[in-house]
């Protein structure tokens, strides 16, 4: 590993993790595996940050580990290391062996076959972009200096910043098993974001954020209109209260409706099914919301953030219709659970190299509805525009969604003003049943996305 | 030299003194002012069990060597996966570029060896001492004691992780410090299920404790049972109502909210930069004068605590709030320089691949002289918080939020009924002064608890006793 090289990784380097990932997995075979399967990353990557407009952080890493997955007598062990030299790999394999007699003997756990992983070469997903490699570290720099110069300048009660942050990352992945599945991906990334602050009465201040992460460097929108849209967000709280309790219409900005299908995801795992854990349990083939809500998890869309081609068992990814037009249309599963459930992988398998497979994202998104976002806003007497929220709120067994939120009072149509210091709350399958908009306003901007949803009732908590 | 935990007296350092200087030399070759090279061994294995079957036994071993350079208020970073020294010298070189000069990296002084006692020493450490299968043992153990407890009890999952972090510290003012860390947790999860009802409860153990801890103090079985009764009893338990009320929160991992509504603004980083509003606040009055609030990485047995912190500073216990007065804050080493403050022990990071931040270590509230209950006595209509999941405060604006698993309905004084999925909300720049009352059974819950920043998790404990707050804002759906 050089960590010299700021440029683009070695001509040849995914091959030769190939060809490692290949050794490691005969390593373990001869360590007395039955079948194993090795994931190797090898990710480069830089980050700046600044504040109060100079340089505040420089970081610059190259990491290169391996997972070796082993199943002996059906019994799964797992380990991962980043010291790749063969005696190593070695003690690794005779290592996972021998933690695999611990673990319980299960028919269902065996590695995909070429004919489950999917055969064919992926398409090119547009996912590694040589331009992020080849930035050179000077303009990262000064893209990160720009996107705080602009939000300070963009409003007199923008003082400070909280920091501007720039980072991109790239590298490649080689995955091989002894069933002869072997395969090679490279992606990049770039994110940026700022965060302003305003002041606002009594010492308090207001925050806003934004930013975005891409694959390709020009899909990266402009940084001032970055920086000017943070610094809305931030001036646009000032003055924030609370409001009474209430039961109201809601709008949910992208970002917040986002929040919330990334917390839905789990739900539609075929492991919850299994186990009798999901709200949506008994729900496939039948209708769980409004005809106007469609979600997709795809992880072959070109140029998304959560794309990749294939998942963190070497099967082929695709492009899964979770909700059609209102109706569950179907589970998702890793092979373990496919095998258990007499279905096939659905390519949902992720993890990083240091990691076990679960079942998890890819790009994940609501399909966009026809409703501009003035239109949907224009459509509430008397209700609440929910931009912003707490972390913790959704419960995974029953769905219910109970969330600190932050946003603006709406009266005929119109934002009136600015709100915090409340709690929104509802119940998934009452939300999902009670979209009654869904906004043309898509955009992919991280890998979860969603437009404007407007939630015909929800009960607001507040004074 | 002592450690918090036995390490083998044998164990030559993860790099020698001879490349150490050598780096720190080259970290400095560009003018830059402060030098350190922090390496890691990094040992962790896990075991998951659900519905009834050990799905995996997992192992990792990471270790590598990060490289920081300080040039005024910039931070130059670079680390190596694993010990070659060709990579060590190459971070070096690419941390050193923070700073644009060319002066030559003068050597640092002759290492003094950090020497600070203990918090507390374990002789047995539970990831040394205890074998895979005994560990797969307790796992089914609590799998049979949560199933055991109840018809109710639908699924339950269960996972044991340990892991060790031996690291060594080293920077251009002098500073050698070495230490070996050990944690071990326990997790039960149970999903109880009364017709299309389903309700779940979680429950941990652990901490930086030994292999008995597990047999004398908190047995699988106990762990389990705890998941077990809080999903069964969730089952009858209604939707809050919406509106603000007193609250009481329970003693123990209720801390989790002076860690987010206080702690988070009371770092170095947000007090030097003035992001924090409490820079400007020191010597007043931020808390009920009924609070003391303090941070100690000296906590026995807690996930919290260390010997020295990740960047060689010894562990200390730093008053914060003094009967509602703000009288100190928390330093790591870059901003305590650059506010001309002491480091207090808190400089702290992830692992080898991260710089480090300033966190907090434990953070608790200090006993009243309130009996708990009659906390609860005196309420007409209220919220008792008995199990706190997960908190999160925006630092900037001060919104706070609280997911509270399991709580019951206070009325006349009394708890009557269990209350599922609350969500607490306000503001952190208040919070402390609505704390009207502070009862006298501390618990500082040092088992379970991580905090992230920047990206990066740390272990942390947090605690309190039996608190009430005169009216927090809870979400419900009833009206």
């Amino acid at each position: 590993m050089s960590l010299a090289s700021d440029v683009a990784r070695a001509p040849g380097d995914r091959e030769a993790l190939a060809r490692l990932a290949a050794d490691a997995v005969a390593r373990a075979r001869r360590a007395g595996a039955d079948e194993a399967e090795a994931l190797i990353e090898h990710t480069h990557a830089f980050t700046v940050r600044v504040h109060g407009g100079a340089i505040e952080s420089l970081k610059q890493s190259g990491t290169l580990g391996l997972g070796l997955r082993v199943i002996a007598g059906r019994r799964v062990g797992f380990v991962s290391g980043n010291d790749l030299r063969p005696e190593s790999l070695d003690d690794l394999a005779a290592h996972a062996v021998a933690l695999s007699r611990y673990a319980t003997a299960d028919e269902a756990n065996a590695l995909p076959t070429p004919d489950e992983a999917g055969t064919g070469d992926a398409p090119d997903l547009e996912l590694d972009d040589p331009a992020i490699a080849a930035l050179a570290p000077e303009r990262r720099i000064e893209m990160a200096l720009t996107l705080e110069r602009v939000a300070l300048a963009a409003d007199p009660r923008i003082h400070r910043t909280d920091g501007a942050h720039v980072s991109t990352h790239f590298g490649d992945a080689a995955l091989a098993n002894s069933h002869g599945v072997a395969r090679a991906w490279g992606a990049s990334a770039i994110r940026a974001y700022v965060v302003p602050l305003a002041d606002d009465r009594d010492g308090k201040q207001q925050s806003g954020a934004y930013g975005m992460v891409q694959r390709q460097l020009r899909d990266l929108a402009d940084l001032e209109a970055i920086a000017r849209e943070a610094a809305r967000r931030a001036v646009a709280r000032i003055g924030a209260r609370p409001v009474p309790t209430a039961r109201v219409p809601v709008v949910l900005h992208p970002d917040v409706a986002g929040a919330w299908i990334a917390e839905m995801h789990a739900a539609f795992g075929g492991d919850q099914h299994l186990k009798g854990t999901s709200w949506l349990l008994g729900r496939v083939g039948s209708r769980i919301g409004s005809e106007l809500f469609t979600l997709v998890d795809d992880g072959r869309m070109a140029k998304g953030a959560g794309s990749e081609p294939w998942d963190g068992e070497g099967v082929a990814t695709r492009r899964n219709v979770l909700v059609d037009r209102g109706r569950m249309a179907m589970l998702l599963y890793d092979t373990y659970h496919a095998h258990r459930a007499g279905a096939r992988s659905t390519g949902s398998a992720v993890r990083s190299y240091a990691g076990v497979p679960f079942i998890g994202p890819h790009t994940l998104y609501v399909a966009a509805g026809t409703d501009s976002p003035e239109a949907i806003l224009s459509r509430v007497d008397r209700g609440f525009y929910m931009d912003d929220q707490g972390s913790y709120g959704f419960d995974d067994v029953t769905g219910d969604y109970s969330y600190q939120a932050q946003g603006f009072w709406v009266e005929r149509g119109e934002k009136r003003f600015p709100v915090e210091g409340v709690t929104v709350a509802s119940n998934s399958l009452d939300m999902l049943d009670r979209i009654v908009a869904v906004g043309s306003d898509l955009e992919f901007e991280s890998s979860i996305a969603s437009p404007t949803l407007l939630i015909g009732e929800m009960t607001i908590s507040g004074s | 030299m002592t450690a918090s935990a036995q390490a083998p007296a044998h164990d030559l350092p993860l790099v020698s003194p001879e490349l150490v200087t050598e780096l720190l030399e080259l970290a400095r070759a560009q003018g830059g002012e402060f030098a350190e090279v922090y390496a890691e061994r990094g040992v962790h294995s896990g075991l998951a069990l659900e519905e009834n079957r050990l799905r995996h036994a997992q192992y990792s071993v990471h270790q590598g060597v990060g490289v920081r350079v300080i040039a005024g208020e910039q931070t130059g970073y670079a680390y190596a996966d694993g010990f070659d020294p060709g990579d060590l010298r190459e971070a070096a070189r690419v941390a050193a570029r923070i700073a644009r000069g060319a002066s030559a990296g003068a050597r640092p002084p002759a290492f003094r060896v950090v020497d600070a006692p203990p918090p507390f020493v374990l002789h047995e450490p539970a990831p040394l001492t205890l074998e895979t299968e005994a560990k797969a043992d307790m796992l089914q153990r609590a799998n049979a004691a949560a199933r055991g407890h109840d018809a109710r009890v639908h699924e339950v999952s269960a996972s044991m992780a340990d892991s060790s972090r031996r690291f060594l510290v080293a920077n251009s003012d002098g500073v050698w410090a070495e230490d070996t860390m050990f944690l071990a947790r326990l997790t039960v999860s149970v999903v109880a299920a009364d017709g299309q009802v389903r309700q779940h409860g979680l429950a941990t153990g652990g901490g930086s404790v030994e292999a008995r801890y597990f047999t004398a103090e908190r047995p699988p079985e106990s762990i389990a049972l705890d998941a077990a009764t809080s999903a069964v009893t969730l089952l009858a338990a209604r939707e809050p109502d919406a509106g603000s009320w007193p609250v009481v929160v329970a003693p123990g991992w209720g801390g989790v909210m002076v860690h987010e509504c206080f702690g988070h603004s009371m770092e170095g980083d947000g007090i030097r930069k003035h992001s924090s509003i409490r820079a400007t606040q020191r010597g007043q009055l931020v808390a009920a004068p009924c609070v003391t609030i303090v941070d100690s990485g000296r906590v026995p047995f807690s996930r919290g605590s260390f010997r020295v912190d990740d960047e060689g500073t010894p562990a200390q216990r730093t008053v914060l709030v003094q009967d509602g007065i703000l009288v100190g804050y928390m330093w790591d080493v870059l901003n305590a320089r650059l506010a001309n403050e002491r480091p207090t022990g808190n400089g702290r990071r992830a692992s080898y691949r991260e710089f480090p931040l300033c966190r907090m270590t434990n953070t608790w509230i200090e006993p009243g002289p309130h009996a708990p209950g009659e906390l609860i006595a005196s309420v007409d209509r209220g919220l008792y918080c008995k199990h706190l999941a997960g908190g999160s405060v925006n630092p900037a604006d001060g919104n706070f939020s609280f997911q509270v698993t399991e709580a019951w309905r206070i009325e006349r004084g009394r708890l009557t009924e269990p209350v599922r999925n609350a969500t607490l909300t306000g503001n952190g720049n208040d919070a402390m002064l609505k704390i009207d009352a502070v009862a006298n059974d501390l618990v500082i819950d040092g088992t379970t608890g991580s905090c992230g920043k920047d990206g990066q998790w740390k272990p942390v404990g947090v605690g309190q006793p039996t608190v009430r707050f005169t009216g927090i804002t809870v979400g419900g759906t009833r009206t």
